[in-house]
This record gives C-alpha cells, sequence and structure tokens, in this order.
C-alpha cells in the first residue's frame, strides 16, 4: 500500500500526467452527461408520444364510424425503451428508432422507414462512454506508460533504478498501478455517478465496469509488452500509436466491410418500396383472388369474408396484410443478414478485442443491433395483436364506435415479444 | 581477509556471445576501497552490471555478503548502492523529495533528522535541499546520491566512473566522502579511469585487461601510497 502510496505522490507532481488524467475524466464525464441527456431525451420523447395518444383517440373518437377507420386512421405507439445503461454506450439508438407509431395497415413499410446499417463494426461516430473507453482511454494509457522504462533509461536513472532492492515490485509495478487506476478512476467515477443517476442496477453497472477494467487492463498489456522492449520512447509511442490505429480503427472497418461483403442484406428502403408497391397495386388486383388468398392465411375468418362490390375495409386490410407476406421473405433475409452479419462481428471481436468489447458493453446495454432486431420483432407481435382485434370487427361486422378505441391493444414489451 | 562483503571467483561473463569478463577474481573487505581500472570495453562496467545482478554470468563465481545474485538477486540488490557514471536524479523533484523518493524505494525508512544529516555530512548545503534537481551541477547531484547511499546504509558500494566531468576541486570532495563511508565501514568498488584520483584514495588498484586483473597494487601506509610510475606504465600497457 505505501507503495501505491508513493507512487501516487510521485504521479500528482507529474503536470503531463495528471493533464492527460484530467482530460480523460472531462471527456468520461462528457460523455457520461450527454448519454444521460440523450436517454433523457429518448424517455421524454416516447412519454410525450405516449401521453399525446389520449389526446389523438379523442380526436379519432369524433369521426370514427367503423372498425375500418378506426383501423386505418389510428395509430398505435410502440417504443424501445432506453436500459438503465443505455447512457454509457448509446449503441445504435442513435440510428435506430427508439419508438414507432404503427397503424394495422401493411408494416415491412413502417419499419424499414429507416434503413439500418451495422454499426458494431463501423467506425466511431457517436460520442459516448464506451467511444471513451475504447477509443480514447488506451490513449491516455499510452501516454502514461508507454515509457515506462524506456523514459528512466534515457533519463539515465534507470540502472539506478533498477539496481534498488524489489524495484519490480515496489517500483515498476506500483507505478504500473497507480496510473491504471489512475484511469481506472477518470472513467469509472463518471460513470459511477451516471449509474446513480440512471437507477442502473448494481450487478449491470458492475458488469459495465468489469468491461471498462478489461479495455484497461488489456491496453496495458499491449502497452507494456512494447514498452519491455529496449527501444527508445519515441519508438515505443510511435508503434503502439500504429497498433491503436490498426486495432481500434483499421481492423474492425476492414471487418465490417469484410463482413458486409461476406453477408449481402437486402435494402432495407428497396423492401419498404416494394411492400408500398405491392399494396398500391391491390387496388388494381381482383378482388376476390385478393381475398381468396388473405383467406388461405386466416380460414377462420372466411365466414364472414364477402365484400361487396364497393370498397369494404376488410379488402382494404387484406390486401395490406397481403403485402407484408409479400415481402416476408425478403425481411426475413434482411433480419437474418443483419443478424449474421452481428454474429460475425462477435466473433471478428475475438481477434480484435477492443472491438469486442465494444460489443460486450453496446450488448450489456441493450443498445445492440440484437436489441434492435428484437425491437422490430415486438413490434411484429403487437402489430399482429393490432390487425387481429380489427379483423375480429371487420370480419364478424362487429359494430365500432369511439367507445370501443378503449379497447384497442396498447403496445406492451412484456407482453409483445 | 576477514568478513569479505564481494567475493569474485574466476567470473566469466558473455556479450552477444563474445567474453568481456574472462576469470576475473576479485575480494573486497568492509571498509576497503578498490579501484578497479581498465582500458574502454575492459570489461570494468561489465563486471559492475554482473554483480548488480543486470547480466547472467556463464562461469565462476560471484557473492555478495555470502549471497549469489543469481539466486537470491533481491537480498542481493539490498546490500548494494549503485552510482551510475551520471548520477540522475528526478529534476522536477527537490533533493530531499528525491532522497525521500529513491529511499522509499528502497523500503529504507528514514527520518528528516536523518536526511538531512546525510545532506550536511556529503557537503550539500541546506538552501540546495530544497532545490530542484534540474537545477544541480553534476558535483551536487553526486552528492545527493552518496547522501542516498549514506542513508541507505549498505555494506557495499558500487561506483561507475565517478568523478569523470568534476572539476578537481569537486574530485577531491568525491574522494574525501569515499573515505568517509570506508571509515565507517562500506566497501567500496569503483572503475574509473582516473588514474590520479584512485591513486589518491584507493586501498588496492586492479588493473583489467582481457577480462580479467592483469595487475594489482596496494597502498602503502606511507606516501606516496603508490608508485604512480608503475601505475602509469601499468595502465598505458592495457588500454
Amino acid at each position: 500500500m505505501s507503495n501505491l502510496a508513493r507512487e501516487f505522490g510521485f504521479m500528482l507532481r507529474s503536470r503531463s500526467a495528471l493533464m492527460a488524467l484530467a482530460l480523460l475524466a472531462i471527456c468520461a464525464s462528457a460523455a457520461v452527461a450527454l448519454g444521460l441527456a440523450s436517454v433523457a431525451r429518448d424517455r421524454a420523447a416516447i412519454d410525450r408520444m405516449i401521453a399525446g395518444q389520449a389526446t389523438e383517440e379523442r380526436a379519432l373518437a369524433a369521426f370514427v364510424k367503423d372498425a375500418g377507420s378506426g383501423a386505418y386512421y389510428g395509430f398505435q405507439p410502440t417504443w424501445d425503451a432506453p436500459s438503465d445503461l443505455a447512457f454509457a454506450a448509446l449503441g445504435s439508438r442513435d440510428i435506430a428508432p427508439a419508438m414507432l407509431r404503427v397503424r394495422a395497415l401493411a408494416l415491412e413499410a413502417q419499419i424499414y422507414e429507416n434503413e439500418a446499417a451495422n454499426p458494431e463494426l463501423a467506425l466511431p461516430g457517436r460520442f459516448d462512454l464506451a467511444f471513451v473507453v475504447i477509443y480514447l482511454a488506451p490513449l491516455v494509457l499510452i501516454a502514461l506508460l508507454h515509457d515506462l522504462w524506456s523514459g528512466e533509461r534515457e533519463a539515465g536513472r534507470y540502472h539506478a533504478l533498477a539496481a534498488m532492492p524489489g524495484a519490480n515490485r515496489r517500483l515498476w509495478s506500483a507505478r504500473v498501478l497507480v496510473r491504471l487506476g489512475g484511469v481506472l478512476a477518470a472513467l469509472l467515477l463518471p460513470f459511477a455517478v451516471g449509474a446513480l443517476i440512471a437507477g442502473t442496477a448494481p450487478l449491470r453497472a458492475l458488469g459495465f465496469a468489469g468491461l471498462i477494467g478489461l479495455v484497461a487492463l488489456l491496453w496495458t498489456a499491449i502497452i507494456l509488452i512494447v514498452a519491455r522492449r529496449g527501444s527508445r520512447s519515441a519508438v515505443h509511442a510511435a508503434s503502439l500509436a500504429a497498433i491503436w490505429f490498426a486495432l481500434t480503427l483499421v481492423a474492425p472497418a476492414g471487418a465490417n466491410l469484410a463482413i458486409n461483403a461476406a453477408v449481402p442484406v437486402p435494402d432495407g428502403a428497396a423492401l419498404a418500396r416494394e411492400n408500398r408497391e405491392y399494396v398500391h397495386a391491390g387496388w388494381d388486383r381482383p378482388r376476390d383472388q385478393t381475398m381468396r388468398d388473405f383467406l388461405k392465411l386466416y380460414p377462420q375468418l372466411a365466414p364472414g369474408a364477402a365484400i361487396p362490390p364497393t370498397f369494404h375495409w376488410k379488402w382494404y386490410f387484406a390486401f395490406q396484410h397481403l403485402g407484408d407476406r409479400h415481402v416476408a421473405q425478403q425481411s426475413q433475409a434482411y433480419r437474418d443478414g443483419i443478424a449474421r452479419r452481428a454474429e460475425l462481428a462477435r466473433a471478428a471481436g475475438w481477434l480484435l478485442p477492443p472491438a469486442g468489447l465494444a460489443q460486450a458493453m453496446t450488448a450489456l446495454a441493450r443498445t445492440d443491433i440484437a436489441a434492435q432486431l428484437d425491437y422490430q420483432m415486438r413490434i411484429r407481435a403487437y402489430h399482429q395483436r393490432l390487425r387481429e382485434f380489427f379483423y375480429d370487427y371487420l370480419f364478424s361486422e362487429k359494430p365500432f364506435g369511439p367507445d370501443d378505441l378503449a379497447d384497442v391493444p396498447r403496445f406492451d414489451p412484456a407482453i409483445d415479444s | 581477509m576477514s568478513n569479505p562483503v564481494l567475493v569474485i571467483d574466476q567470473l566469466v561473463v558473455e556479450r552477444g556471445g563474445r567474453r568481456i569478463v574472462d576469470g576475473l577474481s576479485l575480494t573486497l573487505a568492509g571498509g576497503e576501497i578498490y579501484a578497479l581500472l581498465g582500458g574502454n570495453g575492459a570489461g570494468k562496467s561489465t563486471t559492475l552490471f554482473a554483480i548488480l545482478g543486470f547480466l547472467a554470468r556463464s562461469g565462476g563465481g560471484l557473492t555478495i555478503g555470502g549471497q549469489d545474485p543469481a539466486t537470491a538477486i533481491e537480498a542481493v540488490r539490498a546490500q548494494i548502492a549503485y552510482l551510475p557514471e551520471n548520477v540522475a536524479l528526478y529534476d522536477h523533484l527537490t533533493a530531499r523529495e528525491n532522497v525521500d523518493y529513491l529511499l522509499k524505494i528502497a523500503d529504507c525508512r528514514r527520518s528528516r533528522a536523518e536526511i538531512e544529516a546525510a545532506f550536511l555530512s556529503v557537503g550539500l548545503a541546506a538552501p540546495a535541499w530544497e532545490q530542484r534537481a534540474g537545477s544541480f551541477s553534476k558535483g551536487m547531484r553526486q552528492k545527493t546520491a552518496i547522501a542516498l547511499a549514506m542513508l541507505r546504509d549498505t555494506p557495499l558500494l558500487l561506483l561507475d566512473e565517478p568523478t569523470s566531468g568534476l572539476d578537481p576541486a569537486a574530485s577531491a570532495d568525491f574522494h574525501a566522502l569515499l573515505e568517509t563511508l570506508a571509515a565507517r565501514g562500506v566497501a567500496v568498488l569503483m572503475v574509473t579511469h582516473d588514474l590520479l584520483g584512485a591513486a589518491d584514495t584507493a586501498d588496492r588498484i586492479g588493473l583489467i585487461s582481457g577480462g580479467r586483473i592483469a595487475s594489482e597494487w596496494s597502498a602503502q601506509t606511507s606516501e606516496p601510497r603508490f608508485d604512480l610510475n608503475a601505475l602509469h606504465d601499468g595502465f598505458a600497457r592495457v588500454r
């Protein structure tokens, strides 16, 4: 303990070390603050959307005459509430929708209005604590540790220090531990404050803190391996900068390109367009053919499937759903492709530990691709409940009025999965 | 010789496949100052590095206080204070902070009064104690390092070219300090090119050549302590 206290005091006398740690702490604090603000914005937007639903339904009640108009005009909110760790690793929340108001119309176009990329291995873009941990903290560790031995050698102190009894344990180990501890403190203290504010479950917070620790340990090991070589400090710094550049930027970006090339994924926007075009073409397709195709999917609705020669909501919602069925394979291929890319990215993470640890952070924070796909599946499950609720009214010719709006199924993240 | 601090017996050290030290033998008792002279590349510093355990020996024996650096390096280093040719301190720390910090690394507890007493005994004036070492001359840095060695109270002091770059007065001061340490029972082994300085201070002078002691002289009890002509001739032959 006295060795650590001694080295801590020594580090406090080093202006450059203090500046590097202060800069890291400021970045980590800013990242946590921005993450908390982002999550708060998400929650506020979700709350506004849910609160606005009552106003919307009051407006809808003024003119809804039947189940068809209730289904057509009634937007229903769905949302993917940020987890208690999302503030620390925003993941794909900044590019994937965290809420979506859906109608009982064709769903796929509604979902794929936002094309989703594979951000797991993409170049850094968002500024959150995970970014600071994965990209900035290694640079500070490099600055603090690259000249651990070479700096002393260049100053002419190395042999005198190494000749001290217990130098390995009392000097070098303590110096490494104190500097590593400084970096961890600069990262973990802002995280701990953020976790307290966000009400993060203790075990999950510990898990995330463990990942931060693993990143720091990984880089400390890499730096010490390089710093142990007898080269000059400048050579160590340049080598480590090159390793950082390769491990955190070039290799993940290359892996991302390779994975995207190896696993082609249907274009989400094209899928939405195909869905819409098929639905629009439904107006011109033979109506009896549309109903036959629809009843193959819902044979239990056949007794009430007769439609008049004029417009009827049964027919309209039938070709809407057939639009979804038309692109079902493409949609499944899209999801499979995205999932496969994420799986390969995880595998690449074993070879590229910084990328792997970044993925582990977003996975723990439930802001990764899997969480995004999971939300889409919850929307699909809810959409099915919503459609079938209105099918029941439409195909049994049950009257539907303003009072029935209260019975429309609500999205529930717990059951729509 | 009673109670030898350092015993080197037929030491062999190789570097890059070449024998730098080849059968060197030397025994040093407490309170004795031994000057090891030799030309560049003769194996002087290599011998020091072998004693410190920085280099493994290929053959022969080596003990410090009865401990072998090959098997008990920490115990050996606890008995050695080492001053490199250019004593480097932490420039951003004062003399007192440097000594305090380095003593803690060596796990050696000394009071403020003891540190000040050591500074005084090496001739480091009080105003320098709180000065940053970055402003120190080589002589002041050496005095600080000697104070550190005194405070560590090790039985063996190793010096690598301690007077190179010192002016004559500072060099004389330094040799006086060594005599003070020797009087306290510290065994001093210094490798040097400074033949005159060695002749002034050392109890024995060994001339290293071909990786072994080629000639050795012991100080006489009466002046002159050494035959300077013989020393000079010997040194000229091996340089």
